[in-house]
């Protein structure tokens, strides 16, 4: 027994099918919608493991900065997909695409000036003379045009807008976006001692998120962006979709044919109303899984291809693979913008999901230490792992909060209602939800190391 | 001169005073976390949740004493609350020394580990935090809140410009200077302050020497939870006691430890100061300063200022890449992570 | 251990089937229970609770009906959490109807995902954005909290009669703050007044000196705050005061409560403001009744709107004859709006009892609401001013 235990294949599929059998025991005794909806959310973290999993796992790079590569994926998402916005567009759009020109020239003179007075000691000088000029006259173009954007009917729009794009489209920029920054901080950070890239990726991405909620013109700001469209059809629609109502009829003709008239239109509504709301967030689950599966079988390649044998043996030791002429540089800038564009496109997927952009919804305790969570429980460097880490964390996240409350009520039910004791307890029952996954992260590190699917190959660490 | 002297008041009053409080609140944060460093070799990210807790405790001693009529006059009863809270944060941290951090001391984890299960902690103290005290603002501060008030400064120097001094200000910088000069005392010139750093230099040698290793990592963990929990205080003192604005006090503080230079105790303070200083200074609107300097025509109009405050969060990492990138050990040359 | 969490894991979900007993009705309450807004939500959703109980211990609804209202945690912010908290309220503990989700975004996210394309009514009790006047909602959301576009119109009038033309504003940067530094702004510069600069403080923040000093730096002598009362806002006002920056404030209904006056009393003497809920008699009868049941009525924003939210649900619960969300939909403006009899808070069961009769109501409640065509309430407010450490009313709007 408890050498099939070690066996992974069969631990991975016991473990998987534990997970599923607690959806579907959600799906039965609180309803297959919140069933769905957890399921949706637990892709979405899946993936974002999975990123996370291509960086630490394969190649132990410390990102704690997942937070600002979804933000950037979420914002990929509204410019992508959102209408645009023509009054703000012909009031400020030649401003703001000016400031960017004075943006990019000044970053090219100060590049150019660099490295053509390499040996002169007015390097600096010169320099901080351009970039000092540059952001005066980059704050005379984009102040203006900035205040021209956020006037225009602040309380609907006061921003540019989108491309009015396909929204599924949005989540391939959204993986682009992420990957370009993703290259840039890598080529900036990369280059210094693991640790410091954690510091270093931590305070870009508060700098990104903090750029994103005062920006108002680009994102709205904390005024949030509501309605990005949907790949899906909306419940409503489909309430009113003759074909949908009699697909419905059709699929419960024996319930509804025992009821009279009045009773069975009522049963009607009902039923089509829950039907539309479980076949918008099925129509969701069909578009991640596919996304999901797709990265994973990816991963799955790379990691047992060449290449990714060369990445796990720069992880497990740095010095010897680059004595062997390995560039050890070159391949962690490629597995950071690689992961980096997987945590975009997740975010560009959540923002789809939830239909709105909500930058100060990005903390890092729920997008980047959550993360760590998931592909620290699921098994780094096992991408199956780290899928069922995805699943298992996000699914005690939203569920402790309902058992946190269950079990406060039941430890103090022998008290009696205006118990000062009871009420504090029960009214604070849903703080269990952090402190739940702090215990499951300590006692999985503690108790099952390498997580519930340990890496099967390569130097277990 | 008037106006040389209003303007040094104003940029006293509003930027270099409140930096210097701020700055002493964040060293205290960040030489426990660098002692920490030094000596357990990982960053904790508990250290926000272990003043909370500490805090809280305090809170809840204040309250106690002040029902049984303790009060220290002028000074705030909390100072008093807080020894007791301290106590009980030592038993916290060695227990889960005890419970966490041993298991992988004594299998020589990589310090990844650690910081992974200080993630677990803080995820814990976190919700314990709420659970004590609840997530509300509480405000704790009683005696006098004025040394001078800025109406009472105005009076006094005929100045146009007030300068006010709270009473939390002067005990927060008095007494991490206190603390610090204790603390680097006890580092120097005892026995079990040179045990510290030997273990920190090289751990083998050390233990090679004799040194207790179970007793250097208590009293470390003792003197940073000591350290966080009076940095804490003297915090919510100041500004009010606040469960989230200490995970949010976090991220300057492990700032401050890496621009000064990781497991440097001299680091720490130093990058407390400058990370509190560049907020400050680059943040602050320099219109009603110039104004008193050059003639008012000359000035553009607007607040006449580097970035507007919103920004104060990301000034913070801007510091820190900038440190990393252009020396990575920090300004006074501390460990390589 | 781990067998411990796994066994409430899942004993919890098994007993949160058991519950839907015929007699008792369930209500969800979303409120950010953790999050920004942490420290609001428990008073705002204790408030509610007492409407609910009020109801249910006058058996006089659907003939001895019981009100449960479940919480539900939407952390202000995380769309995807408060969706799926939502969810959970509707699908599995069946709500009729919900009270929530606190913030402007969480309420967005709340009503577009689940409980328009359900057919759920919702009050909010705290969101307050002008946006969500527009949100093609129909006619299910509604909401108890006044926009903001409001307010910030009116106070823009009363500081301009009581002759300040110059201001300087601090908003908190969420939708709130930013919403009405908006609204405020341009009904102000309508009226001839100068805004000298406005700048936007982030709530949970170590320090807000520097902001202070940027504000003060602006030359005005008057302080608008736009923000909370326990939070960035009043680290503005001790700031400044500490510093000596600012001693004359105007606030917006966020930063007006106990909570304030406890902290600074007579420091911020003349300080004057709008709150919502203009019928003082209401708001009155409100604080009697929340003093009497441990809530501080003024304590904190959004406690008499929480109350009254629940209460329009159950009056809409007793008009409709049943406990079915459209049917409650189509009551909730019956009941809140004229004509009928006046009711306040505290009178539920007279309500309740007159409805059973066939009679019409007109809840008014602590803030005095009545719903317009976007299921926004009108806006009552109040001016009020600081008068010797006390927020003292000094006329209704």
């Amino acid at each position: 027994m408890s050498k099939l235990w070690h066996n992974n294949t069969l631990r991975a599929l016991a473990f998987f099918s534990i997970m599923a059998f607690m959806l579907v025991l959600v799906g039965v005794n609180q309803s297959w919608s919140v069933a769905i909806a957890i399921l949706n959310l637990c892709i979405i973290s899946a993936i974002m493991s999975l990123g996370l999993n291509l960086q630490w796992g394969y190649a132990g790079l410390f990102n704690v900065g997942i937070m600002g590569f979804t933000a950037l994926g979420g914002i990929a998402a509204v410019l992508v997909s959102y209408p645009p916005v023509k009054d703000a567009w012909q009031v400020g759009g030649l401003g703001i695409l000016g400031s960017l020109v004075v943006l990019l020239a000044t970053i090219a003179v100060c590049v150019t000036l660099y490295r053509k007075l390499q040996s002169s000691s007015y390097r600096w000088l010169v320099l901080s003379l351009i970039i000092l000029v540059g952001y005066f006259l980059l704050r005379l173009v984009y102040e203006p045009a900035v205040k021209a954007i956020e006037a225009t009917d602040p309380s609907r729009s006061g921003f540019l807008g989108g491309l009015g794009l396909p929204s599924l489209l949005s989540w391939l920029v959204g993986g682009l976006f992420a990957a370009g920054a993703a290259w840039f901080i890598g080529k900036i950070a990369l280059g210094l001692k693991s640790d410091y890239l954690a510091i270093a990726t931590l305070g870009i991405a508060e700098i990104v998120v903090s750029v994103l909620r005062n920006e108002d013109w680009l994102s709205r700001g904390v005024k949030n962006v509501t309605g990005v469209p949907r790949p899906v059809p909306y419940e409503v629609e489909l309430q009113q979709s003759p074909r949908f109502i009699e697909w419905v009829s059709n699929w419960n003709s024996a319930k509804l044919a025992a009821l009279d008239e009045v009773a069975r239109n009522d049963a009607l509504q009902k039923l089509v109303s829950d039907a539309s709301s479980i076949a918008v967030k099925l129509s969701y689950t069909g578009l991640f899984t596919a996304v999901l599966l797709l990265i994973l079988l990816l991963s799955v390649l790379a990691l047992h291809s060449p290449w990714g044998r060369m990445v796990r043996a720069i992880r497990d030791n740095e010095v010897a693979a680059s004595a062997m002429g390995k560039d050890v540089k070159g391949r962690h800038l490629q597995i950071f913008v690689l992961g980096s564009a997987v945590f975009g496109m997740a975010g560009a997927m959540l923002v789809t999901l939830d239909g709105q952009f909500t930058p100060g919804a990005y903390s890092p305790l729920r997008y980047t230490f959550l993360v760590w969570v998931m592909v620290m429980v699921g098994g780094s460097g096992n991408n199956l792992g780290a899928v069922l880490g995805g699943f298992v964390v996000w699914f005690l996240w939203v569920e402790a909060e309902p058992a946190g409350f269950w079990l406060m009520n039941t430890i103090t039910s022998g008290l009696d209602d205006g118990n000062a004791l009871r009420t504090h307890l029960i009214n604070n029952a849903q703080y269990m939800r952090v402190i739940v996954m702090g215990l499951v992260l300590l006692l999985v590190m503690r108790f099952s190391p390498w997580g519930l699917l340990p890496e099967q190959n390569g130097q277990r660490r | 001169m008037t106006d040389f002297l209003n303007a040094l008041v104003l940029l006293t009053n509003f930027v270099l005073l409140p930096a210097i409080t701020y700055g002493s609140q964040l060293a205290l944060g960040a030489l426990g976390v660098t002692l920490l460093y030094a000596v357990l070799r990982f960053s904790n990210f508990a250290q926000g949740e272990t003043m909370a807790m500490g805090t809280a405790l305090a809170i809840l001693c204040t309250t106690l004493l002040q029902s049984i009529g303790v009060s220290l006059g002028v000074l705030p009863t909390a100072l008093l609350g807080m020894l007791p809270a301290i106590v009980i944060m030592w038993g916290v941290v060695l227990l889960t020394d005890r419970w966490v951090y041993r298991y992988y001391r004594t299998k020589r984890s990589k310090s990844i580990v650690f910081v992974m299960a200080s993630v677990g902690v803080m995820f814990v103290m976190n919700g314990l935090v709420r659970f004590l005290l609840g997530a509300g603002d509480r405000n704790f501060e009683d005696g006098e809140r004025f040394i001078i008030s800025a109406a009472d400064f105005k009076l006094m120097t005929g100045l146009e410009e007030g300068l006010a001094l709270k009473t939390t200000q002067v005990i927060t910088i008095v007494l991490a200077a206190i603390l610090v000069i204790a603390l680097f005392w006890f580092l120097q010139k005892t026995k079990t302050g040179k045990s510290m750093r030997a273990y920190s230099d090289n751990e083998n040698l050390a233990l090679l020497s004799g040194i207790d290793p179970h007793r250097v990592v208590r009293i470390t963990w003792m003197i940073s939870a000591t350290l966080a929990v009076i940095a804490g205080v003297l915090y919510g003192l100041d500004k009010g006691y606040k469960p989230l604005s200490y995970f949010n006090l976090l991220l300057p503080i492990f700032a401050a430890v890496i621009v000064g230079g990781v497991g440097k105790p001299a680091g720490a303070i130093l990058g407390g100061f400058v990370i509190a200083f560049t907020e400050g200074l680059l943040t602050y609107a320099y219109k009603a300063f110039l104004n008193y300097l050059v003639p008012p025509a000359w000035l553009p109009e607007g607040l006449i200022q580097f970035l507007s405050t919103e920004y104060k969060v990301a000034i913070t990492f801007v510091i820190l890449v900038i440190v990393l990138l252009v020396r990575p050990t920090g300004i006074l040359r501390g460990k390589v992570i | 251990m781990k067998k411990l969490l796994l066994a409430t894991l899942l004993a919890s979900i098994f007993a949160t089937s058991a519950q839907a007993a015929d007699d008792t009705i369930n209500i969800g309450i979303e409120f950010g229970f953790t999050g920004p807004i942490e420290s609001l939500a428990p008073m705002m959703a204790a408030s509610a609770e007492l409407a609910l109980k009020e109801v249910s211990d006058s058996k006089a609804l659907l003939g001895g009906k019981t009100l449960k209202g479940i919480r539900a945690d939407d952390t202000c912010v995380d769309a995807a959490n408060a969706t799926t908290a939502a969810e959970r309220l509707v699908t599995s503990d069946k709500i009729v109807a919900l009270i929530g989700a606190s913030c402007s975004g969480a309420a967005t996210a709340v009503a577009n995902n689940v409980l328009i394309p359900k057919g759920i009514p919702m009050i909010s009790s705290s969101a307050t954005a002008p946006a969500l006047t527009t949100l093609d909602d129909k006619g299910f959301v509604f909401r108890t909290a006044p926009s903001d576009a409001r307010q910030g119109e009116l106070l823009a009038e009363i500081v301009k009669n009581r002759g300040v033309d110059e201001v300087v504003i601090t908003y908190t940067n969420n939708d709130y703050g930013k919403g009405l530094n908006e609204s405020f702004g341009a009904a102000f510069k309508k009226l001839g007044g100068k805004i000298v600069a406005s700048t936007a403080h982030t709530d949970g923040q170590p320090d807000y000196s520097a902001d202070v000093a940027a504000l003060k730096a602006s030359g005005a002598k008057t302080l608008i705050v736009f923000g909370y009362a326990d939070q960035g806002g009043k680290g503005i006002v001790q700031a400044s005061l500490d510093s000596g920056a600012f001693d004359k404030f105007i606030f917006a209904d966020g930063m007006i409560g106990e909570g304030l006056t406890k902290n600074f009393g007579t420091k911020i003497n003349g300080a004057f403001g709008t709150m919502p809920g203009g019928e003082t008699e209401g708001s009155k009868k409100w604080e009697a009744i929340a003093k009497e049941n441990k809530i501080d009525p003024t304590g904190g924003p959004y406690r008499g709107e929480s109350y009254d939210a629940a209460a329009i649900l159950a009056l809409a619960i007793q008009a409709a004859g049943k406990a079915d969300p459209a049917a409650i939909q189509a009551k909730i403006k019956d009941v809140a709006n004229a004509p009928g009899e006046k009711i306040y808070a505290g009178e539920l069961a007279k309500a309740l009892k007159l409805l059973s009769e066939g009679k019409d109501v007109d809840y008014v409640g602590a803030t005095g609401v009545e719903f317009d065509d976007a299921g926004d309430v009108k806006g009552a407010y109040r001016e009020v001013e600081v008068k010797e450490g006390k927020f003292e009313t000094i006329k209704a709007y």
